[in-house]
């Protein structure tokens, strides 16, 4: 129960908001933190906490890409493949990766490293192929620049270092 | 006036009140500018672009801030460079709007075009056809071909249970969130919501049960294609092939209209059947809304096959089908025979006609007063003719200023449409008092709330009563400020109930309530529009049962009696002992409900009934009846409004009316010629009841224009509930609003002290019954025996959450599933179970394992 665990994290972030029900976006990153995605527990928990109906939770859960509804890989490449980037080759660039990763969208590959991602617009449409991971962007992807970067990544992974959360990232900005 | 507005839609000159939104002012003129996504009862969000429409706002010089000018000398219009949404924009003074244009036609036929792109167009199959708003306003405003690939279309899922009640059909909906909006807004269960994203974008739900809500059926009223239909009626049958049957609820005081629709079909063997039952609109009462238990719960009436067919009489120990002649002879003779010991029982969901007919049998035809209803509940109908809820009056002007008491009631359980006013009413800004013994659903939106403790519901309310008697007396007591501001309110309207009380608490309580309304601080409330007394009755027609004089002590219209019959008590106790021969139920099963253990000394038991229960198998002699369904009549609701409900189906086997054969027995007992149509009956109520003069069957057919405007091919504006061509009902006048009411010198009572656990029943509005389990579709939503009660309670008990247990109830021991809650220390409650008057001491017995 995140409830119990980070009850002084969440008195933190209820602090920061007038209504409780604003604090529901942070808390399911929390919730996502430590459940690695948003399981229909998961979902109650917040909603919980909140006086919330869970079909609130599961809404936002539904409409925001960076929330997940089952389980992923450590890292998750989200690739734009809206319009403008499909126009500039993010279909064909989401079936090299799907290929090279032996993975249809929106599976994880069998090592739990990688989840591929079809998402909307992430605004950077001049810089496409594109995609997302950790909340950084790497743009102009072509097939060589893909594969250094699943390199690096596979590297990090084996180094047993973690990359900071999406949680942290943003309490470092309230902070700012 | 300074807060109307004047404006000029398509040249025609408008004035409407400041604040009001384009496409209702051109609706009050006729103009309909087509919608899917406004619900003239849900605030506007502009969402599905339908309405878009022209609008030149009268252009200001900067710099003098005075109106620019033309060579007419008349304020220049600027209609800017884009097409304004009619649903979110106000109109403005001297402001121009034009629905007709080219550029408003293309955005119409382009924004249908846009929606089509991805609905399946499965019309032929979809419910909904026939009565479509995509379908109607496509014909109206749209492309006649499309540009689309057949082929090329996103399909979705088409059976997605958002429960058992309600399916989703995922590619017909066009994502306007009506019903998300009515579920969070108007009645607070914001158990939908959207998923994903475009054209993924769904509907769905957490809930547990799935669309956890009274309300579920009003979003498939309220959606505008097929996406949203009720498990009950989806695949039931083509809207034109149905004919419309104004009717009225029978399950709670509310009186909600309702319409039924009916077809004869050959899947039923040729009957006609009632294939749904939908809102019709009474802004005075329900307004656009019904709950599901209205709307599932119907199926009682004209299709469940354990209803009564003919006429029985034993003969030899066995209940055999005889003739209607052969009954009502044998009826008649067996109650005459007894002399002064007969007496007759009957239940509150009979009509008017039927309960008038009833007093009369025994009062003119067999010269005795002992009658009554069988299940007393709930007393205080004489103090509602004195200060009942004024003529005139609806709880939709209640607001800001005004109050709102409600005393020992969950009325979400027992009157949800009341509940959803009341509600509303306190978010407008009235102030919300609740008097109860533990937390429901309206302390919410309650500003004062008082929690007495058990038994002592007649203390709390003498309390505030006399808090309010002495002005300014704020002893810093919760309930002494609820008074200042009961008493100070500009309109004040008191709900009463019986939820932990008895019936002769409730009696006391009326009259304390109703001497809080005759007070005179300020002009006094009662008699005043918008201002009086509201009894939570237990059943549909209790208050027409009151003014019949269903009652030992009272005539019709309150006639006090000088020597009052044998009230329901005394007869059950007759029965048993032998002072009563001869009894006559007539809808009603005190037998089942626990009332009455058996026959006891009865030489002579008449039984009219729509079923065989339980009291039925033990009768003489069992009188088929129809149910309202099948026949014409008038129910009174709790704010004493008489309304007409109209016959939707031919009637089931020989039954008849029940008024039709209490005017036969009549006959037999020298009553002279019965009459034969419950119009003339009711013409003799009218005479007979003195509240009721004036009225007739014209009168309660009258209709008025009503606001918002829905029905036929305005499917599209509010909705598909039916507009009321069949009667909006009129409202007897209280005594007080002609100043013959005076105060009650109430009798002091002694105050309650509670040894050990109190237990006290609560209401569910699924509460099992042989009504409602004749609708199978609500088979998984009715209550289960539940005790609930706080986690020290159940701990001292070793008592844990699922435990089942024996709870001894008035006599008898039901088994009930424990639940864990914020019940207030030292009280159970019992739910899911027929009603126990009062607050008892909890008797548990062993916990049940397997």
């Amino acid at each position: 129960m995140i409830a119990d665990k980070y009850a002084e994290e969440i008195e933190g972030i209820l602090a920061r908001f007038p209504h409780k029900k604003s604090a529901v976006l942070p808390l399911m990153h929390l919730a996502q933190r430590e459940y690695g995605y948003m399981s229909e527990d998961a979902m109650r928990e917040v909603a919980g906490i909140l006086d919330l109906d869970p079909t609130h939770v599961l809404s936002l859960a539904g409409f925001y890409s960076l929330f997940h509804e089952e389980p992923t890989g450590k890292y998750v490449l989200e690739i734009c493949n809206d319009l403008a980037c499909a126009l500039r080759g993010a279909d064909e660039f989401v079936e090299m990766v799907c290929r090279k990763l032996d993975i249809p969208l929106g599976g994880t590959t069998e090592d739990g490293l990688f989840t591929v991602k079809g998402v909307m617009c992430l605004g950077a449409c001049d810089r496409a192929p594109m995609l997302q991971y950790n909340l950084k962007f790497a743009e102009h992807l072509d097939e060589e620049k893909f594969d250094n970067l699943i390199a690096y990544l596979r590297e990090e992974a084996a180094s047993g270092e973690e990359p900071p959360s999406v949680v942290e990232k943003i309490a470092a900005y309230a902070k700012k | 006036m300074s807060d109307l507005v004047k404006l000029i839609i398509d040249g025609v000159e408008v004035e409407v009140p400041k604040g009001t939104l384009i496409v209702d002012a051109a609706k009050q003129i006729g103009n309909d500018i087509p919608v899917f996504c406004y619900h003239p009862k849900l605030e506007p969000v502009g969402m599905c672009r339908m309405c878009l429409v022209e609008v030149g706002f009268p252009m200001r010089d900067r710099a003098t801030g005075e109106f620019v000018l033309d060579e007419n000398g008349k304020p220049k219009l600027n209609f800017g460079r884009g097409l304004q949404t009619a649903c979110t924009t106000p109109v403005g003074e001297g402001i121009e709007v034009r629905t007709t244009t080219e550029p408003v036609k293309d955005a119409q036929s382009s924004v249908l075009e846009f929606l089509l792109s991805s609905h399946p167009l499965d019309c032929p199959i979809c419910d909904k056809g026939g009565e479509c708003p995509l379908q109607n306003l496509t014909m109206q405003h749209g492309h006649g071909t499309t540009r689309m690939v057949y082929s090329d279309k996103l399909h979705l899922n088409k059976h997605v249970p958002l429960g058992e009640l309600i399916y989703l059909d995922q590619e017909r909906c066009i994502q306007c969130a009506r019903c998300i909006r009515f579920q969070e807004e108007v009645v607070d269960d914001p158990v939908i919501r959207f998923h994903n994203r475009g054209r993924r974008t769904e509907i769905v739900t957490m809930s547990d049960p799935g669309f956890n809500s009274y309300w579920s059926g009003n979003t498939t009223d309220i959606c505008p294609v097929g996406a949203l239909t009720t498990a009950d009626f989806r695949f039931g049958a083509r809207p034109w092939e149905m004919k419309p049957a104004a009717s009225l609820c029978t399950h709670c005081p509310v009186g909600c209209n309702t319409t039924f629709s009916t077809r004869r079909e050959a899947k039923s063997g040729g009957k006609h059947v009632i294939k749904r039952v939908m809102p019709r609109q009474n802004e005075w009462v329900n307004e656009l809304w019904m709950c599901d238990k209205g709307r599932f719960g119907h199926h009682y009436a004209a299709d469940s096959a354990a209803r009564l067919k003919r006429p029985l009489i034993r003969k030899n120990g066995e209940l055999v089908e005889v003739s209607w002649s052969e009954a009502l002879d044998f009826a008649a003779g067996k109650l005459q025979q007894y002399g002064t010991a007969v007496a007759g029982l009957s239940g509150d969901r009979l009509s008017n006609e039927d309960l008038f007919q009833f007093q009369k049998l025994f009062r003119k035809g067999l010269k005795s007063h002992n009658i009554d209803l069988a299940a007393r509940r709930l007393a205080g109908g004489d103090v509602v003719a004195k200060v009942g809820l004024s003529s005139g009056s609806n709880l939709k002007e209640l607001g800001k200023g005004d109050a709102i008491i409600v005393v020992a009631s969950d009325l979400h359980e027992e009157a949800p449409v009341w509940w959803l006013r009341v509600k509303q009413a306190a978010e407008r800004g009235a102030a919300l008092i609740v008097l109860n013994v533990r937390s429901t659903r309206l302390d919410k939106y309650a500003s004062h709330v008082r929690h007495y403790a058990p038994g002592q519901a007649v203390d709390a309310v003498r309390q505030l009563v006399n808090f309010a008697k002495v002005e300014g007396d704020s002893n810093g007591d919760a309930l002494s400020a609820a008074a200042e501001t009961a008493a100070n309110a500009n309109n004040l309207v008191i709900f009463y109930g019986s939820e932990g009380v008895d019936y002769e608490e409730t009696a006391v309580i009326a009259q304390h309530l109703a001497n809080l309304l005759l007070m005179k601080n300020g002009d006094g409330h009662a008699g005043r529009p918008n201002n009086g007394l509201i009894p939570v009755w237990p059943h549909n027609n209790t208050q027409g049962a009151w003014d019949m004089g269903v009652h030992p002590a009272f005539g019709p219209g309150y006639a006090a009696l000088e020597t009052p019959g044998l009230n329901a008590a005394a007869i059950y106790e007759g029965a048993a002992n032998g002072e009563i021969k001869a009894l006559f139920v007539m809808g009603a099963d005190p037998v089942g409900d626990g009332l009455m253990a058996d026959r006891g000394q009865l030489e002579f038991l008449a039984v009219q009934e729509l079923f065989l229960t339980e009291t039925a198998q033990l009768a003489d002699v069992v009188l088929p009846a129809q149910s309202w369904a099948e026949r014409e009549g008038t129910f009174t609701s709790g704010e004493r409004r008489v309304q007409r409900y109209y016959p939707a189906v031919l009637p089931i086997g020989d039954n008849k009316a029940d008024w039709q054969i209490l005017a036969e027995i009549g006959e037999r007992v020298g009553l002279g010629k019965p009459a034969f149509a419950a119009s003339l009956i009711f013409n003799e109520v009218a005479k007979a009841v003195t509240q009721y003069k004036g009225m007739d069957y014209r009168t309660l057919a009258q209709v008025v224009k009503q606001w918002p405007d829905v029905g036929g091919e305005d499917g599209y504006y509010a909705g598909n509930a039916q507009k009321n061509r069949a009667g909006l009902g009129q409202v007897w006048a209280s005594a007080a609003e002609s100043g013959d009411a005076v105060a009650y010198d109430v009798a002091e009572t002694a105050v309650h002290v509670n040894d050990g656990l109190a237990l006290i029943r609560t209401a569910a509005l699924y509460t099992p019954g042989t009504l409602i389990s004749q609708s199978d579709v609500l088979a998984d939503r009715l209550a289960q025996p539940t005790i609930s009660l706080n986690a020290q309670d159940a701990a001292q008990m070793e008592l844990a959450e699922g435990d089942l247990i024996d709870v001894n109830v008035a006599g008898d021991t039901i088994a009930a599933l424990v639940h864990i809650n914020n019940t207030p220390a030292g009280l159970m409650l019992l739910s899911g179970v027929p009603y126990v008057a009062g607050t008892a001491v909890a008797q548990i017995g062993q916990e049940i394992k397997d």
